[in-house]
């Protein structure tokens, strides 16, 4: 029972944040925020079975998602007309199955290579599917979408989900299940050969593994919790159009993936809850955060190529050999200045930007139209720019150093 | 009994012949040694008995099955494994994933999505068995890519004697090791090929000469000898056209 704890002690804690958050945020705008982070996240990871664990390139997963939620919104009407009559808390696992018949046939003929093949024919469905969505207007109601109503099912426990905190926790409860079957599917022989495939294809087919039955396998199960997030998609919005299942939605979940790090489960956790606080957040404040997430993207490919989780599973090694220590030092004299260099340049554009040209930032007014403040802000990023780069040698060292394998590693306690 | 036969294998690529008629029988436990020039088409023909390619013309049985054409999970299911001239191995895994995952197919969980891996309790003693065999438990947790060169070869030798196969084929598995690496690397071949049937490639001579109970020689895609390690180097046909070509091609 100990082990058991200690060893479900991240889940409980995962599932003590998906259940306090709005105790602690309740604002309607909050709420509103984390049902997006929730169905992000299912969505992403589903998108992570394939890119990250499975080493399958799709430019095409908005599919499963779109179908799911077109699925979960006219179950909702047919519940709306008592053609049906259930509670609306099953729909997400209908979504899902729709999900996974699509993946069923889809998969049957785009598993059979990984790569740039895979890629293509993932991207072909995506813009076929969009593209019929809007000629097949009787299903996918064509440029104005389906909406519907989820307040005429049953109620369940005298909950009758008109408001968005009541949905939160019915996609809070889907979220941490989906979460968890995900992450039990990386434990089993089918998730481990995916990784294995991901590596290396023709290894794998030499251990006794086709390449692409398990990519198959890994397919269906992606493409089953993809419908999910599009059935809680269709639940919070009670409204679904052509743009879930375009390649708008396919790039961001790819995004989301990418950023937070692939190939780690909880990387694409990061990553749904980033995007979705700039999604929502940083757009109130500033008008120019496209652009940084377009500069976040181009940092963390050029910088983090494993991306956020990434960065932490870099120190594997080094915590291993028990000189992760030896890093905090270099790490801050490097970190300080970056910091302060990216602030200001954010400062720069944003001041470029502004159209009351002032800004007042640590209580100094900056001024747009004082050449002392753009003089100031030019010196401050340049020395920082170069204390960095003084720094860096330094740091490379200490990571050698602590990434060094020597020959006989010191045990481990 | 011969485990493996090849009888009069043909592999052509386009116009050009790599594999001109190979008859070849390999006999349970034996330790077998193909030798021969660069661009004898030593490795074609690893590919060609372990499904990477399909043969043009001839036949490739496995205890009497007929296997050739097979694609290599069919045939590495049948109990044939092998290592690459090149490192290949599951480069993001851990060490002790890559041999776990070796072991899945023979130890019967096939593409199963309901099996845990960390609660099979004999899987997990079997993969800590094999490590400890090939010396890398103290690596158990690196990722398999950060191993220094020779001891990625012993993983690679691990993952092919995982799978529990009773014919082991290595393609060149001490090259570019060091003198006292290399050492080590016959010793461990000895070791876990122990009762198992071993076919091998290999260029150093004295490697071969000491493990190996037959030797065939392989020119041009044909077998000009196939006799004991005694009676190849004293094959003056062997010499000839052995030492023929090195010198033809300097």
């Amino acid at each position: 029972m100990k082990k058991f704890l200690t060893k479900s002690f991240a889940w409980f804690g995962y599932l003590a944040v998906l259940l306090l958050l709005p105790q602690f945020f309740d604002s309607i705008l909050a709420v509103s925020l984390f049902n997006q982070m929730a169905i992000a996240i299912v969505f992403a990871l589903s998108y992570n079975m394939l890119l990250g664990q499975g080493g399958m390139l799709s430019f095409g997963h908005a599919v499963y998602f779109g179908l799911g939620g077109f699925l979960a919104v006219h179950a909702l009407l047919l519940i709306e007309f008592e053609t049906v009559y259930f509670s609306i808390v099953y729909i997400p696992l209908l979504a899902g199955l729709v999900g996974l018949l699509a993946a069923l046939f889809i998969g049957s003929f785009s598993t059979r290579k990984a790569g740039t093949v895979f890629a293509m024919i993932s991207l072909g469905i995506g813009e076929l599917l969009a593209a019929s969505s809007l000629i097949f207007v009787s299903f996918f109601g064509g440029e104005a979408g389906v909406s519907g109503d989820r307040t005429y099912g049953p109620p369940l426990f005298g909950v009758e989900f008109f408001q968005g905190i009541e949905i939160y926790y019915l996609a809070a409860a889907w979220v941490f299940v989906a979460t968890l079957f995900m992450y039990l599917f990386t434990q089993t022989p089918a998730g481990r050969m995916a990784n294995a495939v991901r590596d290396n294809p023709e290894r794998a087919e030499f251990i006794g593994y086709s390449a692409r039955r398990v990519r198959y396998i890994s397919f269906c199960a992606s493409g089953f919790f993809a419908g999910i997030a599009g059935g809680l998609y269709a639940l919070n919005y009670e409204f679904v159009t052509e743009e879930t299942l375009n390649a708008v939605t396919s790039g961001r979940v790819l995004l989301m993936a990418y950023i937070g790090g692939l190939g780690y489960f909880i990387g694409p956790i990061l990553g749904a809850v980033i995007l979705t606080l700039m999604n929502s957040l940083l757009s109130n404040y500033t008008d120019l955060w496209m652009l940084y997430l377009g500069i976040l993207f181009l940092l963390t490919v050029l910088f983090l190529p494993k991306g956020f989780a990434g960065f932490i599973m870099m120190h594997r090694v080094a915590w291993l050999q028990r000189r992760i220590g030896k890093l905090v030092l270099p790490y801050l004299a490097t970190g300080i200045p970056a910091m302060l260099f990216m602030a200001t340049c954010v400062l720069m554009l944003e001041l470029s930007h502004l159209e009351d040209e002032s800004l007042s930032v640590l209580s100094i007014d900056l001024s747009a139209s004082s050449p002392f403040t753009w003089i100031g802000l030019l010196l401050i990023a340049t020395i920082s720019m170069l204390v960095t780069r003084r720094t860096l040698p330094a740091l490379r060292e200490a990571w050698e150093f602590a990434n060094h394998m020597t020959d006989e590693p010191e045990s481990k306690s | 009994m011969s485990i493996l036969t090849l009888n009069n294998v043909h592999k052509r690529f386009g116009e050009t012949p790599i594999i001109r008629g190979v008859n070849l029988s390999i006999e349970e436990g034996e330790r077998h040694a193909i030798i021969g020039p660069n661009g004898a088409g030593k490795s074609t023909l690893f590919h060609l008995i372990s499904g990477k390619y399909p043969v043009t013309e001839g036949t490739i049985s496995l205890r009497g099955q007929a296997i050739q054409n097979l694609p290599p999970y069919e045939i590495a299911r049948r109990g044939l494994a092998r290592s690459f001239q090149v490192t290949n191995i599951f480069p993001r895994l851990s060490v002790f994933e890559n041999i776990r995952c070796g072991l899945l197919w023979k130890m019967g969980y096939g593409y199963s999505f309901w099996n845990l891996l960390g609660r099979q309790h004999d899987l997990n003693t079997a993969a800590r068995g094999i490590l400890d065999q090939i010396g890398l438990s103290q690596r158990a947790d690196y990722p398999a890519g950060e191993l220094a060169y020779a001891q990625q070869r012993a993983l690679e030798l691990g993952i092919a004697i995982a799978s529990g196969a009773e014919v082991i084929m290595l393609d060149e598995p001490v090259a570019g090791m060091s003198h006292s690496e290399a050492e080590n690397a016959v010793a461990l071949i000895r070791r876990v090929t122990e009762g198992k049937t071993l076919i091998m490639v290999e260029h150093d001579m004295s490697i071969v000469f000491d493990i190996a109970d037959r030797i065939s020689v392989l020119v041009y895609g044909e077998l000009i000898a196939c006799d004991t390690p005694s009676n190849i180097r004293n094959s003056e046909k062997v010499q000839e056209a052995y030492l023929g070509t090195v010198t033809a091609d300097e």
